[in-house]
């Protein structure tokens, strides 16, 4: 039997082989396993991310094994591009997280599982139901380009951009289904995918097939409850403010007010009940053909009323060898039907806007029998009620994905040093969606009263990937040589259709198809090292894409990094503090193509849809309009240097690393002004600016305690980032942040010398008690007249410190963890507050409404005078705990029943902040934002 | 197989050039797109734009005239103040930073582009390589003249508003930074390039509705020789008469009623007949928040809800608009009949002494989605109201003002110019020759021409625009009004565009 060293529990799926012969086999689910040796043999018990042990075997009939934890798992693999290496052995900045390693709580799509796990990542996900996620590596390395970073999933490069019926691109994904990411943060790891590397690269591994049967079963229950909603007056209160008539100048119409209590934002969130189910099963078919299948299922419902997410998903991989394992053969499917229905995040903002004074229902009215405020047969301008907005619409989608691939990875028989790998991916999603507002929904057009609306859509995304790389890896007495050389072809097409309303006569479908987006890649990369203490890695990749003209299509992105394991050196190797040390350097250059614009470069005329037509003499004819046009247009480049330690301490019992960058993006693809006249609009994409991003990582993964009944680990990460926007177009700002509160006005600047997207506000002037006057503000150009050339640069959205804490506790069969995360420095812009806390707000059009409570400090009167004020631009710095679980484990329980693991947890435990808005975790300006609830959890896992 | 790199659009909507003009029809589709380029803000809806950083549906051409034209001036208030640029438009206390001024000033260049383009992809050269038919041709001559005008225009309203602009022509390469016209080269620019194509053009009320003719031009040529000595500091008024007189003798005649000109059917309607060229809206194949949508919807009162007669929301847009004490005051007893004032002033003071309250100041109902018989629009927002750009009432006040400036011409016909419009508005009190004088024309031009994007170019004609001789509500940032500076006359450069460009610089005061 072999056993886990510290808890004793069986292992399976070990690697039992006789030393120097291909006899092997691997443990079962109880850790056993039988083998033929002879008196002499050495055995090798191998598993990953224990060390290896290796006995002799004697004639005994039963060989017991305790397989000890590798401390610092420096010998664990690791995934990178076209290949793998080991912590040990790699030079780039590269951090992976492995299934047993995962954030566990309410993880319904995939980055969740290491939101605030690895250093220098961010993610960021609202709370809408199995929404995606803004995520971000090092903040970036762009301005107008894509900031996302590229996501791999076995080795399949996947579109960033999802359909209209999704929730986003890894929200079809089970993270049931992944077996570990590894994140790739410099130019060294990552210039192997140059081309859309600049913004890291995040290697999803999803879990294969293995020969011993096993099974799980996963479940659990969620209940979530919105815990903070923004503080407008209740219906008593307001009242009381309409009778003291706060508007100067104008009148409120008392009559208007109604006799109900109601909280409008209670009636649009409620209590929800969410379930997973999971069930996976690996195992041989026929005894030769290695399989895993999961079938998994989500129903998540939305603490916004009638949203929700539900998700099955079924996956197969199918993991067989051939030819003594020459030949491995990785076929992966996945296929994820995902159902929502939307709830429009807008009544949010309709429900703390709605008079407090109405009733939710009213038997007289024709709209269904929902309160609205009417005139006559119509509503009256002003905001609908929202719980007949929500509950009136009904805005499905459904999208379904296929994705997969199919991996042949060949030693050669007559030179098994050389590999060749072949890759075959393929990702296509297809959404439909159904957008209908019942007849009996409220209207202010006469015309369309009674009639509803009925919109159908449809999109197809699809990714097709062919790639292959011939690899040799070969150990000489003192040098190892690897080297791959390879070739990528990727086609991405995207088409659909937004229907017409059916109800309509007058409108019509729209059809729209983007150009295909082609990348093709030659890429080769070598690693030398010496001695075990030397590493050189040096990456080239040849890159060309059809966002650009025939001239500008290809990139070039070399990179280099040299690791020096100090450790290994003499004058080290007895050291009792540092039980490895490695010293890192790299250097690269990455490349940014991803603009949404396809075919600029080209000399094309676009008609009008049906109602941007023409009219000559009253017949009605299709304009053609020159489209914009830039032949020039190239790739962006981001060069990174970087310096890190990866260092282990006290026999590996506190390890991790310190990591120094920067990173230059020159020939921003940014869209920027160019002459009047001299184009067909006046600011088109070119590539003109520079962004630095210069930051620190710090990691530190401890083993507190390790012994017989007690495990406690803490991880903890930080990173630091400064970002500052070195170079504009012709040195001009450029305007941004679009806010809510008048039609285009914008709340942040790019401005040479000050980070991305800082805002751009008006000072805020003061009365003698501290009270801010509406509408005062400095004069800071001092001429006399307060107008735009008086606005201030106050702060940015991007933090500049992110942390990450974590831990593990366990105690004989208990377990424990919980997660904290905190980001300092990051400043909200409170558009929730600008545009809504002002006296003359009471008035909605010709109705009441309601309005925060924040303008009893403020006293402001009117938006349009206080919108651009400083005073709403707060510092949104917080600590958040995301998780906690505790759970118990009940082993050995049959022969059948292996384990049974119960456990609760609280997601979205607590966010200490004094950010005066209900979430701070945004990206720059908050305007009804979807809360996240905090939610209570049970559930099980089963293996058999 | 990296030739796959090289992609071609996918989307029905979007064509390659070398593909384009294999139909000879799109010659004609080009063409409107360099007139939908007034009328539309972008291919995709009214909410798409061409233009950036300017809200898609406020970058419409008729709509940042009306606002430099008319907003600045005495006649007119924007409710909504968040609205960027409208507030310092209508306190004059504009920067180089307004979005408005950077809608105006793309805008027009991109109806130049476009012409560009076109004379670019119709010379002799191209057509020959295409083998384009002899009939063809032959419309292709005309077409050309027209994008000629077109491009004449947008280079008459960056002489009137700016003073200065971009200068591109079809052998300006794509991308270049232009060299840059001043007021002295526009003038002689527009001038020298609307006589040269004056003959080419079909003649006045000869072409398709929606296309310009001969009066057109000479229409511009009216206004640049009324203008001239704001923009050249010369007298050519002699100039100004002529081209009235020979739009006049092109046949148009007034509209059987004031009103019809400003109606959903002013397209066909006896309108037709006085306007001499529109921005073409209509409710549901040329959608745009433009001048006439946002008059429609915007001068439904906040009190009265009279939405539902003009064709739109019973509410409108809740008290957009409104119109200054000035405006309000030019209507005396002897107007209570005129057809021209549509002002509602029950339950409503004529001051306004806080922009943003809604129930101050009086409203008006000029134009209207609801047709010359009483049916209305198709759509409730955007309005099938063509915007009357030039009309045959401007050019008989012009006559007459060109006559008093000493450009000749009659005055007994200038005087009879000004009678038929009272006539035609069933206003009983006609004037007579003693009457007509500079201020009385001043007057009388703001009641029949107001809210058409005339009156800031008028009161600077005037001399009384800047300065402190008139001020109106609201003028220079003062609720009674306060004196603006000089400069004020025109408007500054747009950062964004002189940023673009380094061969543009700041107009003297900014």
């Amino acid at each position: 039997t072999v056993t886990e060293q510290s808890t004793s529990i069986p292992l399976p799926g070990v690697n039992v082989i006789i030393k120097g012969t291909t006899t092997g086999t691997t443990t079962d689910f109880d850790g056993n396993y039988q083998i033929a040796a002879n008196n002499g043999d050495i055995i090798v018990f191998s598993y990953v991310g224990y060390a290896t042990q290796e006995l002799t075997y004697s004639g005994q009939s039963n060989l017991n094994v305790q397989l000890a934890e590798d401390a610092a798992q420096l010998d664990e693999v690791i995934v990178i591009g076209y290949g793998t290496t080991t912590r040990k052995d790699a030079t780039g900045s590269v951090e992976a997280i492995t299934a047993e390693g995962f954030t566990k709580g309410n993880i319904v799509t995939p980055e969740n599982l290491i939101n605030g796990r690895i250093a220098g990542v961010s993610v960021n996900t609202s709370g809408a139901p199995g929404s995606g996620s803004e995520i971000r590596i090092r903040g970036g390395a762009s301005i107008n380009a894509s900031n996302d970073p590229l996501i791999i999933i076995d080795g399949l490069p996947i579109d960033n951009k999802g359909v209209t019926g999704s929730r986003g691109v890894l929200s079809s994904i089970n993270p049931n289904d992944i077996d570990s990411f590894s994140v790739l943060k410099d130019a060294s790891a990552t210039a192997i995918y140059g081309s859309r590397a600049s913004n890291g690269v995040i290697i999803i591994v999803t879990k294969k097939g293995k020969s011993k049967f096993s099974a799980t079963y996963d479940t659990q229950y969620a209940f979530g409850e919105i815990t903070n909603t923004v503080d407008v007056f209740s219906a008593d209160a307001y009242r009381q403010l309409v009778a003291s008539q706060p508007i100067n100048g104008t009148t409120i119409n008392e009559n208007l007010l109604g006799n109900a209590n109601t909280n409008w934002q209670n009636e649009i969130f409620r209590s929800t009940v969410s379930t997973q189910h999971n069930i996976s099963m690996q195992g041989s078919l026929f005894k030769v053909l290695p399989a895993r299948f999961t079938f998994g299922v989500v129903d998540q419902e939305g603490a916004l009323k009638t949203s929700k997410f539900e998700r099955r998903n079924l996956s197969l991989a199918l993991n067989p060898t051939f030819f003594e394992d020459h030949l491995k053969v990785n076929l992966n499917v996945n296929f994820s039907f995902e159902d929502n229905r939307f709830g429009d995040a807008g009544q949010i903002g309709a429900a703390m806007r709605y008079d407090p004074t109405q009733p939710v229902f009213d038997s007289t009215s024709p709209f269904g029998g929902y309160y609205q405020h009417r005139n006559g047969n119509v509503v009256a301008n002003g905001t609908t009620n929202p719980v007949a907005s929500l509950l009136q619409r009904t805005n499905l989608g459904d999208a379904n994905r296929l994705f997969g691939n199919l991996n042949f990875d060949y030693k050669f028989h007559f030179l098994p040093e050389l590999k060749a790998v072949l890759n075959i991916g393929y990702d296509r999603t297809s959404s439909k969606g159904f957008n209908s507002t019942d007849p009996l929904q409220a209207t202010t057009d006469p015309d369309i009263l009674f009639k509803g609306t009925f919109n159908k859509n449809s999109q197809e995304r699809t990714n097709e990937l062919l790639d292959g790389y011939l690899n040799y890896n070969k150990n000489l007495d003192n040098i190892g040589l690897d080297f791959t050389a390879g070739y990528s072809y990727q086609r991405f097409t995207n088409e659909g259709v937004n229907g017409r309303n059916i109800t309509d006569p007058l409108s019509v479908d729209d059809f729209y198809a983007d150009p295909d987006v082609v990348l093709i890649g030659f890429f080769g990369r070598a690693n030398v090292s010496l001695n075990d203490k030397y590493a050189l890695t040096l990456t080239y990749r040849r890159d060309g894409t059809s966002r650009f003209s025939k001239d500008n299509q290809w990139g070039n992105f070399p990179a280099a990094a040299f690791a020096w394991s100090i450790s290994e050196e003499d004058f080290m190797k007895d050291s009792n503090t540092f039980s490895s040390l490695k010293l890192r350097v790299g250097y690269g250059i990455t490349g940014q193509q991803d603009i949404d614009q396809g075919g600029i470069f080209l000399n094309r005329y676009r008609g009008g849809i049906a109602n941007s037509q023409f009219q000559f003499g009253n017949q009605v004819i299709q304009s053609l309009i020159t489209s914009e046009i830039n032949p020039d247009l190239k790739w962006e480049e981001t060069t990174t240097l970087e310096l890190g330690i990866d260092y282990g301490l006290f026999n590996n019992k506190v390890s991790g690393s310190l990591n120094l960058f920067q990173k230059n993006s020159t020939d921003l693809l940014f869209v920027a002004a160019v002459p009047d006249g001299a184009n067909f609009s006046n600011s088109i994409i070119q590539n003109i600016g520079e962004l630095q991003i210069q930051g620190a990582e710090l990691s530190v993964n401890t083993d507190v305690i390790k012994n017989e009944d007690w495990k406690i680990d803490f991880n903890f990460n930080a990173t630091l980032l400064d970002r500052e926007v070195k170079e504009l177009a012709l040195g001009q700002d450029v305007r941004t942040g679009g806010i809510s509160g008048g039609t285009g006005n914008n709340i942040q600047i790019h401005r040479e010398g000050e980070a991305p997207n800082s805002f751009y506000v008006f000072k805020q002037l003061y009365d003698t008690d501290g009270r801010p006057i509406e509408g005062a503000y400095a004069d800071l150009n001092g001429d006399n007249v307060i107008n735009d050339n008086d606005r201030y640069v106050k702060e940015n959205p991007g933090a500049n410190a992110i942390f990450g804490f974590q831990s593990n506790v366990f105690y004989k069969n208990f377990d424990f963890a919980f997660n904290l995360r905190a980001n300092l420095g990051n400043y909200v812009y409170n558009n929730v507050q600008s545009s809504r806390a002002q006296y003359e707000l009471l008035l909605d059009n010709a109705v009441l409404g309601n309005i925060p409570t924040s303008v009893l400090d403020t006293g402001f009167q009117r938006t349009a005078d206080v919108i651009i004020s400083d005073i709403y631009v707060e510092n949104a710095s917080f600590l958040r705990m995301d998780n906690i679980t505790l759970g118990y484990t009940f082993s050995d329980i049959s022969k059948v029943l292996k384990s049974v693991r119960l456990w609760g947890g609280v997601q979205n435990v607590f966010v200490l902040t004094n950010y005066s808005g209900i979430d701070p975790e945004l990206s720059g300006i908050d305007n009804e934002v979807y809360p996240r609830p905090r939610t209570v959890l049970v559930g099980a896992n089963i293996k058999f | 197989c990296t030739d796959d790199l090289n992609i071609t659009p996918n989307d029905d909507q979007t064509v390659l050039s070398e593909n384009l003009f294999e139909d000879e029809a799109a010659y004609k589709q080009v063409l409107a797109g360099i007139y939908a380029n007034l009328a539309l803000t972008g291919t995709d809806g009214p909410e798409s734009s061409n233009l950036k950083n300017i809200d898609a549906g406020t970058s419409q051409f008729g709509r940042v005239l009306l606002y430099t034209q008319t907003l600045s001036a005495d006649q007119m208030i924007w409710s909504y103040e968040n609205d960027p640029g409208t507030r310092e438009i209508q306190r004059n206390i504009w920067t180089a930073q307004n979005p408005l001024l950077l809608g105006m000033f793309s805008r027009a260049h991109l109806s130049v582009a476009l012409a560009n383009n076109f004379l670019r992809e119709t010379t002799e050269a191209k057509l020959d390589s295409r083998n384009v038919s002899e009939d063809t041709r032959a419309n292709i001559a005309v077409y050309r003249a027209e994008a000629r005008l077109m491009r004449a225009m947008a280079y008459y309203y960056m002489m009137d508003l700016f003073g200065k602009a971009n200068f591109a022509d079809e052998n300006t390469p794509i991308n270049a930074q232009p060299e840059v016209y001043d007021r002295t080269q526009l003038f002689s620019y527009v001038e020298s390039e609307l006589l040269d194509i004056e003959d080419d053009l079909v003649a006045a009320r000869q072409n398709e509705y929606g296309r310009a003719d001969k009066a057109v031009a000479q229409m511009i040529l009216a206004k640049i020789y009324l203008n001239a000595e704001v923009y050249i500091n010369e007298a050519h008024y002699g100039e100004c008469i002529t081209y009235c007189e020979k739009i006049i003798a092109g046949g148009f005649e007034l509209a059987d009623s004031y009103l019809h000109n400003f109606m959903a059917d002013n397209n066909t309607n006896s309108a037709t007949n006085e306007i001499i060229f529109p921005i073409v809206s209509d409710g549901v194949t040329t959608q745009n928040y433009g001048p006439t949508t946002v008059m429609v919807n915007g001068s439904v009162g906040s009190i009265e809800k009279n939405g539902d007669e003009v064709g739109v929301g019973t509410e409108g847009w809740g008290g957009a608009l409104r119109v200054r004490r000035e405006f309000s005051s030019l209507w005396g007893p002897a107007f209570a009949d005129d057809d021209r004032n549509t002002i509602i002033s029950a339950e409503r003071p004529i001051d306004i002494p806080d922009i943003s309250d809604k129930d101050t100041g009086y409203i008006i109902q000029k134009y209207s989605n609801a047709t010359s018989t009483g049916q209305l629009g198709a759509d409730k927002t955007f309005v099938d109201t063509d915007f009357p750009l030039f009309r045959l009432a401007d050019v008989y006040l012009m006559y007459a003002e060109a006559h008093l400036r000493g450009g000749g011409g009659n005055l007994a016909t200038a005087v009879g110019y000004i009678n038929a419009l009272r006539t035609r508005a069933n206003n009983p009190s006609t004037i007579s020759s003693g009457d007509l004088t500079l201020n009385f024309i001043l007057d009388e031009r703001s009641r029949e021409l107001h809210w058409e994007a005339h009156r800031r170019q008028d009161l600077i004609r005037y001399g009384r625009f800047t300065g402190g001789n008139y001020n109106w509500a609201w003028k220079g940032n003062g609720s009674n009004g306060i004196a603006i500076p000089a400069h004020f006359n025109l408007y500054p450069i747009p950062v964004g565009s002189m940023a673009a460009n380094p061969n543009l610089t700041q107009n003297p005061g900014y």
